[in-house]
């Protein structure tokens, strides 16, 4: 974060989703962007979608900081313009994991990110949606009353170790409330399409946003302790082979948790394709080398495949979690790993547009420890063939 | 009359006694049932060719992790089975692969089912809280009795085809006396008895209790009417379906764990179902907003217009729905419909084509 960054306070009276709605109106209506892109309660009243809203009247039901996430807004984005960006320019109105996922497919060419504008405001999380569909009503009232005192409890399990809750740099404006008064909101751009937003609306940065970096600065130390103990211990309860078996073991190889990753955007996954069919002569065969074999197949080597393939573009925004039937913490597992991994790479997810995959980048200084001792490995190998 | 052997064992030794005989005297070369993975682990389904690994089985245990139905047709899509297997499910899985056979998604050669009167399963999400093992003594009084059994899935409540059809071997427990003592074991086909021959039990000749068996229909049947009644299913109109699937957040995983569902890749995951932004920004043009969520109904639809004729209603689409949509029932009242107009039962006869292969010109004459 920039330290001479300003921003812009805006009044929010009637609390923080009304101003971010009240700001998003306006620049609508003054022709910032063409369209919003913001979740929106079902008429049912018992969930939220993603809407695509033109009409300033559609954005009343709309909600900035809906209780629950129930699609991840990187897909929606990637079902709009993968195949290509649209005529209009469209504010989209996320959770920075969901921005931060966005940025991961636009790297990946599933995301054209030109008519787009990312819009972030400081995430209290998300409640896991069987929460939530047990009783939606009670399930408002709970994240109204959590997100306001900033308590995490009732959120997803690993909305309460995240660490990027506030703006990553990759946005193009950030709406920030900790640290504010209660009737004001603050806006940081991020961009020059985020700034020309502001400079069309006559909105001058002229605040000092320290308060708020101060406020974010104290909770994202005290997430990543806590995500750190969270995730030791989980590690403690998943490392090596027997554990890692059993706790897949509930596993149905419903593939639900790929199906609603951000990341995984493979159009048929490996394990879905023809590569994965086997002859029963296969099965019999792999049953008898060890007496039995679970059914259905190969399920943790779906879970370690994806995890290889995704690990590092990992947002943790928890979705698999929360479409896993039978609740195996999915969503924490692969945090504990992706931190590992991403750290490994000195890579962020969703960071910012300009840090390549590290997949796709060599760099020929990198990782000669491994190289090193893969190399007196290999040179003893040679001596034993010798 | 059937043949019926009967094993002075409790029904679920008896049953792991006969499997245990099946594979030591090499008549299977591999037994499919539940069992637990490991300490911590949790119950699925097992290819067991080891006989010692019987002793730790569940065959009767009351959940359904996967249809087995599907799994064996992913087993044998390639070949059919090469060796003889005994295979331990339930009506509904049968069912289910029966209807997969006829689709030319697995073969039933070189399998031995053994199936049995069932009481239901337990949802999913009672095997993940741990509440099942609390559960057990009550399930087996109730289907000792006959009763229904309270918490097992909404579908199985409702289900009236708990005796199995293409069963091999059947086992009694539903209405059936002392089934902590013996196992009452019926011999449905050649194969079944051929099968058998040499275990130790008591072989005689018997029937299932039809007047036991018509008390539970009776029973199941007036307890899908009120679960019916539960979820608001009675007009199904354009309306009800729109609200039922508001919360549907388009993850398919319904179609994904659905035995009849069996398209290598579904038509609303392919290229042919995305929208580019042209048909968005036509939209907002109309509308002035557009859902990202729009095809959920048709989804549901298409899908129940495909599997209705061959819905057996095993449950398992709700049981896996993040949304908690009682899937179940609409697929079992649309299929109940769908069977019903086509005096089909799906499952039951291997011989019987899909209605949608067959064509009867005299078929529906009034709607002509």
């Amino acid at each position: 974060m920039a330290v001479t960054q300003k921003g812009a306070i805006l009044a929010a009276d009637e609390g923080t989703e009304k101003g971010i709605l009240n700001f998003i109106k306006q620049a609508l209506s003054q022709g910032c962007f063409d369209a919003v892109l913001i979740p929106v309660r079902v008429p049912t009243g018992d969930s939220f979608a993603y809407f695509l809203v033109q009409n300033e009247a559609f954005l009343e039901g709309a909600s900035p900081l809906s209780p629950i996430m129930p699609v991840q807004g990187a897909r929606v984005i990637s079902s709009l313009t993968r195949r290509g960006k649209g005529k209009k320019r469209i504010a989209a109105i996320m959770r920075p994991c969901e921005v931060r996922a966005t940025i991961e497919l636009a790297k990946l060419g599933q995301v054209d990110l030109e008519n787009i504008i990312l819009i972030t405001v400081d995430c209290p999380g998300v409640i896991p949606l069987s929460d939530y569909f047990e009783d939606p009503t009670k399930g408002d009232e709970v994240f109204k009353d959590a997100s306001q005192n900033w308590n995490s409890k009732p959120m997803r399990p690993v909305c309460r170790i995240c660490d990027k809750f506030f703006a990553t740099g990759g946005e193009d404006l950030h709406i920030g409330k900790l640290g504010t008064n209660s009737g004001s909101i603050l806006l940081i751009p991020h961009s020059s399409k985020g700034e020309s937003i502001l400079n069309k609306l006559g909105i001058s940065l002229k605040e000092d946003i320290s308060g708020w970096e101060a406020k974010v600065n104290k909770l994202t130390e005290e997430r990543k302790q806590e995500r750190k103990q969270v995730n030791d211990a989980l590690r403690e309860d998943i490392e090596g082979i027997d554990r890692l078996v059993e706790t897949f073991s509930a596993c149905i190889n419903c593939h639900n948790c790929m199906r609603v990753c951000p990341i995984c955007y493979c159009r048929q996954c490996n394990f879905d394709s023809d590569n994965m069919k086997f002859t029963f002569e296969d099965y019999i065969t792999r049953a008898r080398a060890r007496g039995r074999l679970m059914i259905p197949t190969d399920t943790l080597l779906f879970h370690i495949g994806r995890m290889l393939h995704m690990s590092l573009s990992c947002v943790s925004c928890g979705m698999c979690e929360d479409a896993c039937p039978m609740a195996i913490p999915v969503a924490q597992i692969f945090t504990v790993v992706g931190d590992k991994n991403q750290e490994a790479f000195d890579y962020v997810p969703g960071r910012t547009m300009d840090e390549p995959l590290p997949l796709t980048t060599f760099d020929e200084q990198e990782f000669l420890e491994v190289e090193q001792s893969y190399a007196g490995v290999s040179a003893k190998q040679e001596d034993q063939d010798d | 009359m059937t043949k019926a052997l009967r094993i002075y064992k409790s029904s679920e030794e008896g049953l792991k006694e006969l499997l245990k005989f099946l594979l030591e005297n090499g008549k299977v070369k591999g037994v499919l049932t539940l069992s637990k993975m490991g300490e911590y682990g949790a119950i699925s389904y097992s290819l067991i060719t080891n006989p010692d690994d019987i002793d730790s089985t569940l065959p009767l245990f009351p959940l359904m992790p996967v249809n087995l139905g599907k799994q064996l047709s992913r087993l044998t899509l390639m070949e059919p089975a090469t060796d003889p297997i005994a295979v331990v499910l339930r009506p509904c899985e049968l069912r289910a692969f029966v209807e997969l056979v006829k689709r030319n998604q697995g073969s039933l050669e070189n399998f031995l089912f053994i199936s049995s009167t069932c009481g239901g399963v337990y949802p999913l999400e009672m095997a993940v809280a741990g509440d099942i093992e609390e559960q057990l003594a009550q399930y087996w009084e109730s289907v000792e009795q006959g009763e229904l059994i309270p918490d097992v899935r909404p579908a199985c409540k409702a289900c009236t085809y708990f005796v199995p059809y293409n069963s091999d071997i059947t086992l009694s427990l539903l209405g059936t006396k002392n089934i902590d003592e013996q196992s009452v074991l019926f011999l449905n086909t050649d194969k079944g008895e051929s099968f058998v021959e040499g275990i130790s039990g008591q072989f005689g000749e018997e029937e299932l209790d039809s007047a036991a068996v018509e008390q539970i229909r009776n029973k199941r049947q007036a307890e899908k009417q009120k679960l019916y009644d539960e979820v608001e299913t009675k007009s199904l109109g354009i309306d009800d379906l729109t609200k039922t699937f508001s919360r549907c957040i388009d993850c398919h995983n319904c179609s994904k764990v659905c035995p009849v569902c069996y398209c290598h890749m579904c038509f609303f995951d392919t290229e042919e179902s995305e929208y580019g932004p042209v048909h968005y920004e036509t939209e907002l043009e109309k509308m002035g907003y557009v859902s990202m969520l729009s095809d959920t109904v048709f989804y549901h639809l298409v899908r129940l217009f495909h599997v209705s004729a061959s819905c057996v209603g095993c449950g398992l689409c709700a049981d896996v729905c993040p949304a908690n949509i009682p899937l179940w029932a609409l697929s079992l009242k649309t299929g109940e419909a769908v069977q019903k107009a086509f005096d089909y039962l799906p499952g039951k006869d291997i011989e019987e084509g899909i209605p949608i292969t067959t064509f009867k010109p005299e078929e529906f004459a009034g709607v002509e």
